[in-house]
């Protein structure tokens, strides 16, 4: 069991369970800490604190303990917490919801390529359509300082004619249209 | 039967052997296959995770293309993560204001009457089981296959509507059907890590390598999966898991389809099998195969 030190300060948010709720429908006041949702998470033995935890964080407040830690960059949707939550909560939804508020705030996420990846992909479909892996893969190892990284399963991928090597462009008008158009409903 | 097909961007690149399986497979039985015309990305796990509305825009603007095309009622996805953004989107839809929203970014209609389906619903669902041991000119007898389903596949049962889905069957029956045993273990909707593959990869090798380690243990001889995620995990980072936990795993992972092929009586070769990073060869080799 780990056991944390008391913390002096903590700030308190009393919106962001509102916010949460406001945003993805979901009710955080609804968990009575079971704790299902921590013994089945696939990726716990990765995360600072449990998603029991995050929950309880969402209803008190505690915004900072909630989107500074790592817990919310493990979570691998797999949507087993949603799934077996007995209060019903869509638990995966509230972390992304989370992880929608951290990248908006620009909050410096915990050593994680995880928004680095979103911003890639996102822009490379407004742009293209399609994703396009081969353009991920290496604009993702380069802006992340590992160039090499997965060098020899990519070009087993492409001794094997796995990796598309030209990207297709499907209705990139259309695209930018339609994320321009998300934009502006947002504001 | 003719259903609008949705292959998703990993069909078209690494997951290309499951575009091919399926296309040979549906052909050998009848089901035609109308890819939607200019199809775009449905957001996968980026989008969902960094932009709500766009997660749900990306999808229906797939749902209203289907309508460009005819009468078409059905979708098929063969990817676990499309099927389930697109199911997702046309649940949320269900809300009129985000409706009104979502059909204003994508500038057109978006049809709600429209089913989704998983490449696996359409063959033990809507095609029947009967129908494919007719077809069956190879029994698959004597192989031990470990039935996979990771995660969206079944989860989350409000978007899926599966009832079972801690410990599904529905691949396990296909499989039997095809002459071959299916075991039972644990590992069946346990995550391989899916959608870090590329930022957390040290999070991917553990999780599969549990996935393999059991798959091992209850002697499976493949494994079958229906999700490109999935098998670019389970099957690509065989050597990586070796390297790293001094394991000896040599586990050659099939797509459904692929088994079905082979159970069809169609060559591995045009089936697309030898495209796998874990070598297939002598599996196949072993069982007098083509």
């Amino acid at each position: 069991m780990k056991v944390s030190k008391q913390q002096k300060n903590v700030t308190l948010d009393p919106g962001f369970a509102g916010e949460i709720q406001r945003r993805s429908g979901e009710n955080v006041f609804m968990c009575y800490q079971c704790r299902k949702c921590a013994s089945g998470c696939p990726s716990r033995m990765f995360m600072d604190s449990t998603p029991t935890e995050l929950m309880r964080y969402a209803q008190l407040g505690m915004a900072d303990e909630a989107m500074k830690k790592n817990t919310i960059w493990y979570c691998l949707s797999c949507q087993t917490c949603s799934a077996r939550c007995p209060a019903d909560i869509d638990i995966a939804h509230v972390v992304d919801t989370m992880r929608i508020i951290v990248q908006e705030r620009k909050i410096k996420a915990q050593s994680n390529k995880l928004p680095l990846f979103n911003r890639l992909w996102m822009t490379m479909i407004k742009f293209m359509g399609r994703a396009y892996e081969p353009g991920i893969v290496v604009s993702l190892n380069l802006l992340s300082g590992k160039p090499a990284k997965d060098i020899g399963l990519g070009m087993k991928m492409i001794r094997k004619g796995k990796l598309k090597l030209w990207p297709s462009f499907k209705k990139p008008f259309a695209m930018i249209k339609m994320f321009a158009g998300a934009r502006r409903l947002k504001k | 039967m003719k259903l609008a097909y949705y292959p998703g961007c990993s069909l078209h690149s690494s997951a290309v052997e499951y575009d091919i399986s399926t296309r040979k497979v549906c052909e050998t039985l009848g089901i035609e296959l109308a890819e939607i015309k200019d199809w775009v990305c449905c957001g996968s796990s980026p989008a969902h995770q960094k932009d709500e509305l766009m997660s749900i825009a990306l999808p229906a603007k797939n749902i209203a293309l289907v309508r460009e095309m005819g009468d078409l009622k059905e979708i098929c996805a063969p990817c676990a993560s499309c099927y389930s953004r697109l199911k997702v989107a046309k649940q949320k839809l269900a809300d009129d204001n985000l409706r009104k929203d979502v059909e204003t970014i994508i500038g057109s209609k978006c049809p709600d009457d429209i089913e989704v389906l998983h490449m696996l619903d359409v063959i033990t669902d809507r095609l029947g089981l009967e129908a494919i041991k007719e077809k069956v000119v190879r029994s698959l007898d004597g192989m031990k296959i470990a039935c996979y389903y990771g995660c969206l596949m079944t989860r989350p049962p409000k978007v899926t509507g599966k009832t079972n889905f801690e410990n599904p069957t529905q691949m396990e029956s296909l499989i039997e059907a095809l002459g071959a045993e299916a075991l039972d273990w644990n590992m069946k909707t346990f995550c391989c890590g899916a959608a870090f593959a590329l930022t957390k990869t040290e999070v991917v090798l553990e999780l599969t390598r549990k996935i393999l380690a059991d798959a091992a243990a209850v002697g499976a001889d493949a494994i079958a999966v229906g999700c490109p995620l999935c098998h670019a995990n389970l099957d690509g980072r065989q050597t990586q898991i070796n390297r790293k936990f001094g394991t000896n795993f040599h586990i050659p992972v099939f797509y459904f389809t692929e088994l079905m092929g082979l159970a069809l009586g169609i060559r591995a070769g045009e089936l697309g099998i030898f495209k796998h990073i874990t070598e297939t060869e002598d599996f196949l080799k072993e069982r007098a195969f083509k």
